[in-house]
């Protein structure tokens, strides 16, 4: 068992809502609100969940995007929670980030060369002449031809313009990438050829992922280990087999039996959950998923379950699994 | 029974490139009663398909230039603008993508809702009420009284979306074209949705073209699927002919790469290389012919038409007896 390259220790990140004409911020979205997890090197951590419920905040906070409001981030070791400035600039060459719409992440004034070389130039590595034979590697291992270097962002399809991201991201040599939903703008046929390519990257450099999505085939495909996030909360964590064959978690069941499957014959017997996601500014007593749960109790409505052990799952809930 | 017949439709764009074809010589037919998929991706000509028949393409640049849009013994593509406007949201509804953009954020539900009843039924605006709060009520809305007079911002997208069908809805027609009603919501809530498209369907027998990118989508709730691309049908059948027999090489890719819960994690998903063609410089032969693993010399001259491979199923592939339509 090695070391986890990334320790999360009970992060929160709260947004002020500023109100009134003083705008004073009397209340706050708790968009993650005290979570915990591990990332080993090499491995991937999937987390899957609905809009709204923290899974790209949580990216951020860990890429110092933003500045938790609580909680640790360690990143081999090293508390980088409060750096800022220069003193983060090291963690950020180790940490990289794939945005969802390569679009609106990469600037559409700059040449794909200039998109890719800029990495090398703000951590002041190499000169000119090895920063162009950087470039043309990194256009080679994500499969684009070498005269993309002088064209624009716009030239390219939804696919490529996602492996330009790639590219850039992996420019560096990073440690720890953080994908937030890399392929759901993306048509099946064009999402597949990306998977492969980060499963393919993951090996040959032994990248650790941080796999942000909502479509939880997508996510179960790359992940190690799978998280599912509520209302900025992990509600269960396992393996990916383990979460599609047991899920624990009265959210996690729901969620699986609401993925369409592309198979006519299989007719599935849903568990529809009911109503909507609440609001993280004023997020339910006790468990959060309580007022959609078909199996809450009184106990729910009261007092917060915490992440506990059950087989080889972490499950938030207060259900009694042994029986 | 066909309730809707397109046949050979074929619709331009004007652009500052030139004219596009964006749908190309496509025939199809929606049975009476049952729920018809049209699938494809982005650019493939499914969503301008379903504006043809509408009768809602951008104007002045968007026009159908040739076939017809039978329904119920009238030709829609050659239907006056007025008459065309008594059937739509009367005989025909159809719910958008996004449903914030669908509804008019400055009008209450209420005023939006009650709009279609007035425009088409002879009656009060107490009884468009009444019956606006009986509709939100049937979609699942709860205290429908109350969302009446609330704004669309109000609600969430799940319920906005329910408003959107509701709206469609609201006169009861015999034909509902839903372009992709679940792509901007979570997975819990497209359940929900499809859940109620289904059940107001039986409840009310009435067609569902349903256009999506999502094969579990079709899978689950379709009865007969078309399978388009650039601008082409590429095949056509029952869900079953599709999905157990995909005889074109671009069904059965797609059908390949997409990643289920039943497959080996990080093992290597089939893909179909390359992309689309650009509808500005398409090939001369089958429009497919650049990414199909099975092309010979024939497929990049020779424009395939759809070919009979049982009584519904047709392709529209030179090769698909060689390839003896099996999944790859």
């Amino acid at each position: 068992m090695s070391d986890p390259i990334l320790r999360v220790t009970d992060l929160k990140m709260h947004f002020p809502v500023k109100e009134g004409i003083l705008l004073r911020a009397a209340r706050f979205n708790r968009a993650v609100d005290g979570v915990s997890f591990d990332i080993k090197p090499g491995e991937t951590l999937g987390l899957v969940g609905e809009s709204g419920c923290g899974k790209s905040t949580l990216g951020r906070c860990i890429s110092r995007l933003y500045n938790p409001t609580d909680g640790k981030i360690e990143f081999e070791g090293n508390d980088i929670t409060h750096l800022r400035g220069k003193s983060l600039l090291p963690y950020r060459k180790h940490i990289q980030m794939i945005f969802q719409d390569p679009m609106e992440s990469l600037n559409a004034r700059h040449t794909v060369g200039d998109i890719i070389e800029e990495p090398f130039i703000i951590h002041k590595m190499g000169d000119r002449a090895e920063r162009a034979e950087r470039v043309r590697k990194l256009l080679d291992i994500v499969g684009l031809p070498a005269r993309s270097v002088t064209r624009y962002p716009f030239e390219f399809s939804g696919g490529q313009r996602q492996r330009i991201g790639i590219a850039r991201a992996i420019a560096l040599n990073p440690k720890l990438v953080i994908c937030d939903e890399p392929v759901s703008a993306l048509d099946v046929s064009i999402q597949s050829q990306i998977l492969n390519l980060l499963v393919d990257l993951q090996k040959e450099f032994n990248l650790a992922y941080l796999f942000i999505a909502h479509d939880l085939a997508v996510v179960k495909h790359i992940s190690d280990r799978i998280s599912i996030m509520y209302l900025g909360k992990i509600v269960e964590e396992s393996t990916g087999d383990s979460i599609y064959h047991q899920p624990r978690h009265p959210y996690t069941r729901s969620l699986i039996s609401a993925i369409p499957i592309p198979d006519p014959h299989q007719k599935v017997q849903r568990e529809v959950i009911v109503g909507d996601v609440p609001s993280p500014i004023n997020p339910p007593s006790g468990c959060r998923f309580h007022p959609r749960c078909p199996q809450a109790m009184d106990k729910c409505k009261i007092e917060a379950p915490e992440l506990r052990p059950v087989t080889d799952h972490q499950v938030s809930c207060h259900l009694d699994f042994e029986q | 029974m066909a309730l809707l017949e397109v046949n050979n439709l074929v619709t331009e764009f004007d652009t500052d490139e030139g004219r596009v074809r964006a749908v190309d010589d496509v025939s199809f037919k929606a049975e009476k009663g049952k729920m018809l998929g049209i699938v494809g991706e982005s650019g493939c000509g499914k969503s301008v398909t379903a504006l043809s028949i509408m009768r809602l393409l951008p104007q002045p640049m968007g026009q159908i230039v040739a076939g017809n849009v039978n329904f119920d013994g009238q030709d829609l593509a050659h239907l006056d603008i007025t008459e065309m406007e008594k059937i739509r949201g009367d005989r025909i509804g159809m719910v958008f993508q996004e449903p914030m953009t669908a509804l008019n954020p400055v009008h209450t539900i209420g005023r939006q809702l009650t709009e279609v009843l007035l425009l088409h039924k002879n009656i009060t605006p107490q009884q468009a009420t009444a019956e606006g709060v009986e509709i939100l009520d049937k979609v699942g809305i709860p205290s429908p009284d109350v969302r009446m007079g609330e704004y669309p911002h109000q609600l969430s997208g799940g319920m906005r979306q329910r408003v959107v069908i509701a709206i469609a809805l609201a006169c009861q027609p015999d034909l509902l074209i839903a372009d992709e009603p679940t792509t901007a919501l979570d997975v819990t809530i497209q359940a929900q949705i499809l859940e109620l498209i289904k059940q107001l369907q039986s409840d009310m027998g009435m067609s569902v073209i349903m256009i999506t990118h999502d094969l579990g989508v079709i899978a689950e709730t379709c009865d007969d699927v078309v399978v388009m691309y650039a601008g082409k049908v590429a095949e056509k059948g029952s869900v079953f002919d599709i999905f157990d027999r995909p005889s074109h090489p671009y069904t059965q890719g797609l059908l390949a790469s997409i990643p289920t819960l039943e497959t080996v994690p990080k093992s290597r998903l089939s893909i179909i290389e390359g992309m689309v063609p650009g509808l500005m410089d398409l090939p001369a032969g089958c429009r497919f012919e650049n990414r199909c693993p099975h092309r010979d010399d024939q497929c990049t001259t020779d424009l395939p038409q759809l070919e009979t491979v049982n009584d519904q199923h047709h392709v529209a592939c030179l090769k698909w007896r060689e390839l003896g339509g099996h999944t790859t």
